[in-house]
């Protein structure tokens, strides 16, 4: 009882500052897309390894990372993501795979996370380990650093969208809000999802000026270069239209 | 009456439009025999050739129409002969640094050069991007001048609302504007526009380029601009022609001469205004560009096209139908030319709008629609100028044997070529692929069916070269 008590206030409290630390976008998300993810043995229960792409051939993966003994993000990261995933549209069009990426782990110890969960019925969520734990890292780019201190990993809550051809192609990194989770969603079920250049000083003319504080674009010098070609030709078509006539009525003035 | 020596720029415009011709066609032919995988061609000499055919066919078949609008200008006004021998000399200087720009700098980024593809090398060498963007560059202020320099000859004897015809709108106008002065002067408003929206877009691009990385310009303006000038200017080198249509049908048919009434002159007007917006629909693809653009595009699609087409159309059916017409090879060429613009017109109104841009953007529906308006209309229009121009000196006026086959040869050979365009375009076969993946094999087999009647398509034209040119010579060479 006492466990659950301090389990639960610990997620709450993760929830609030991990949730207000993540929320801007990090070029690190960039890296890797369209890469392939590392075809890794995962070990799922008792049998023979299975290899992931025989996972995400089946249907597109949301892959997550975490550890079982994390007293840090990763019981509120999957507890969030739980909450966010069951009220979406298209929840059938993937599978959630979630590795650890601690080499202490067994399957075991995945098993008991997932009952933890209640998910170790729910056939859309998959636990697994690997010994190819440091190949699958290097794949996503996802370079957890061990405090001996702490007694802990120091890493993101990240989350990587493989589709199912094996290619990453969308990574979201801290506890994301629903609309980001439909893009990983769209993106790994090869939905095009737009996206916008964020605000460069070297771009002095752009059509439109991308917020991404409040996600509006507003209006842009650039619109004015588009006009511009039809408002340079009346100008001219009117100054020589006018020239031409006004020398025309000056000779004949003279003559 | 034309001058000896506008008789002799316009021969040597003739030649030299020919000339520039058959060695598109065989860059187009190879690049469709490449992809039928007859002969092998790397991407980068696929890519090169494609960008050299395609600005050059842009290039000689919008100066054709320019000068067979200044030769006929001549009746009614006083035209620059400097100006015209400017723009020639513009004109070869230009072709020449682009050529080099793709024959010896392997420049490939197709003649749209949609930034930022001309800064990507991509095994070009390092200084054919600057040759690429000097020899538009100096193409556009050739043709820059030459338009301006018309429209000014133009405006010194007619205001502007003659010239554009408002007075037609009202009932008893006092001043007649013909026909051609009110086509002539309505293309020439918009290459001028589509030629300026060129100067903004090289000015951004050697922005760019001087920069050392501190200036980088916005895709979607680059874009917008770039279409502004690619689909107007295609589109008003048509134009050009119709005007020579306009005063030359009624002439060589022996029947009254064509005049400006309320609605060709609503129609042309209609035009002006709605071809310089029409270009939206290359964005549609592009997200960020607002709905409002492409709604606009689709409309402007429709309205650009419809009123021209139509009184046109209504104006040659006029002509024809069951009156007794003098048929010559000249009436013949632009009655031919009409029907392959109007259908292609047709397929890129298909394609303009917006539910069916979803399914045929990017695939051979695209080459198929402007093959059809260039290859069977404005070539065909501009033909029929070269051939009436050729014989204004000869007697020769009756249609020969000889005459009906090379009609025959180029109208099978057109047809066939654009129908592989056409069944390409309808099975979803991508353009702009030098060769096409196992899962695409009917494109390669479209492309061989094609390269084989563009063959006989060329036929014709060698026929036609030899025969224009030869006169064209003897004019250019005689002391009268």
């Amino acid at each position: 009882m006492f466990k659950n008590i301090v389990f639960i206030i610990l997620t709450i409290s993760f929830l609030k500052t991990s949730s207000a630390q993540t929320v801007s976008p990090s070029l690190k998300e960039e890296s890797d897309i369209y890469e392939k993810i590392y075809d890794a043995p995962l070990i799922l229960d008792k049998n023979q390894p299975t290899p992931l792409h025989e996972l995400y051939n089946t249907k597109p993966l949301l892959v997550v990372l975490i550890f079982t003994r994390c007293t840090g993000v990763c019981n509120p990261f999957l507890l969030r993501l739980k909450e966010s995933l069951q009220f979406k549209a298209k929840k059938d069009s993937f599978n959630v795979l979630v590795i650890s990426f601690d080499p202490r782990d067994s399957i075991k110890d995945m098993n008991l996370l997932a009952r933890r969960f209640a998910l170790e019925d729910n056939n859309q969520w998959i636990f697994a380990v690997t010994d190819s734990i440091s190949k699958l890292n290097q794949s996503i780019s996802f370079y957890p650093i061990w405090d001996s201190i702490r007694n802990q990993y120091d890493h993101d809550a990240l989350l990587v969208g493989v589709n199912n051809e094996g290619y990453i192609t969308k990574k979201l990194i801290g506890m994301r809000g629903g609309h980001d989770l439909d893009l990983l969603i769209a993106s790994v079920n090869n939905v095009f999802s737009p996206t916008y250049r964020l605000p460069n000083k070297k771009v002095l003319f752009s059509c439109f000026n991308y917020d991404p504080k409040t996600g509006k674009n507003k209006l842009g010098l650039g619109l004015l270069f588009i006009a511009l070609p039809a408002i340079l030709t009346v100008l001219i078509l009117i100054v020589i239209g006018f020239s031409v006539r006004s020398k025309a009525s000056e000779l004949e003035e003279s003559s | 009456m034309a001058s000896i020596k506008l008789n002799k720029i316009t021969s040597v415009w003739i030649i030299s439009v020919l000339l520039l011709f058959i060695v598109s066609i065989v860059l187009g032919i190879l690049m469709r025999l490449n992809q039928g995988e007859m002969i092998s061609q790397s991407p980068i000499t696929f890519y090169s050739n494609m960008t050299t055919h395609g600005l050059t066919m842009i290039g000689i078949w919008f100066v054709a129409g320019m000068a067979a609008v200044n030769y006929i200008m001549e009746r009614y006004v006083k035209t620059s002969y400097t100006v015209n021998v400017l723009a020639l000399v513009l004109t070869v200087i230009g072709i020449l640094m682009f050529w080099a720009s793709t024959f010896i700098g392997h420049f490939h980024s197709a003649w749209t050069f949609l930034y930022p593809l001309p800064f990507k090398e991509m095994g070009s060498e390092t200084w054919a991007t600057l040759m690429f963007l000097g020899s538009l560059t100096v193409l556009g202020i050739g043709w820059l001048i030459w338009s301006i320099s018309l429209m000014t000859q133009i405006l010194k004897k007619y205001s502007i609302p003659q010239a554009l015809a408002w007075q037609h709108l009202r009932k008893n106008p006092t001043v007649e504007t013909p026909p051609f002065i009110l086509i002539s002067m309505i293309t020439l408003i918009g290459v001028i526009a589509c030629l300026l929206a060129a100067v903004v877009l090289l000015v951004l691009f050697y922005a760019e380029y001087f920069s050392n990385g501190n200036f980088v310009n916005d895709a979607l303006l680059m874009k917008n601009l770039t279409y502004f000038f690619g689909h107007t200017i295609a589109n008003e080198m048509l134009y050009l022609g119709l005007a020579v249509i306009y005063e030359l049908f009624s002439e060589v048919s022996g029947r009254p001469k064509w005049k400006t009434t309320w609605y060709v002159a609503l129609a042309w007007n209609c035009t002006l205004v709605f071809i310089l917006t029409a270009f939206f629909h290359h964005l549609y693809m592009d997200f960020v560009q607002p709905q409002g653009f492409q709604i606009i595009g689709q409309l402007a699609s429709y309205f650009a096209s419809l009123p021209a087409a139509g009184v046109t159309v209504f104006s040659i059916f006029i002509a024809v139908y069951r009156t007794k017409i003098k048929w010559s090879l000249t009436n013949l060429l632009f009655f031919i030319g009409v029907i392959g613009w109007v259908i292609g017109g047709l397929a890129a109104v298909i394609d303009s709008t917006i539910s069916n841009n979803i399914v045929l953007h990017n695939t051979l529906w695209v080459p198929a629609h402007f093959h059809t308006y260039n290859a069977m209309g404005n070539v065909l229009f501009s033909l029929g100028f070269f051939y009436w121009f050729s014989i204004q000196f000869s007697d020769k006026t009756k249609i020969k044997k000889s005459t009906t086959l090379t009609l025959a040869l180029l109208l099978i050979g057109g047809i066939g070529f654009l129908l592989a365009f056409y069944i390409g375009g309808a099975e979803s076969i991508p353009r702009r692929y030098s060769i096409y993946p196992s899962e695409l094999s009917i494109g390669a087999s479209l492309a061989t069916i094609g390269a084989a009647f563009a063959s006989i398509y060329f036929i014709a034209i060698l026929i036609f070269f030899f025969n224009i040119s030869k006169r064209c010579l003897k004019i250019l060479f005689s002391s009268s």
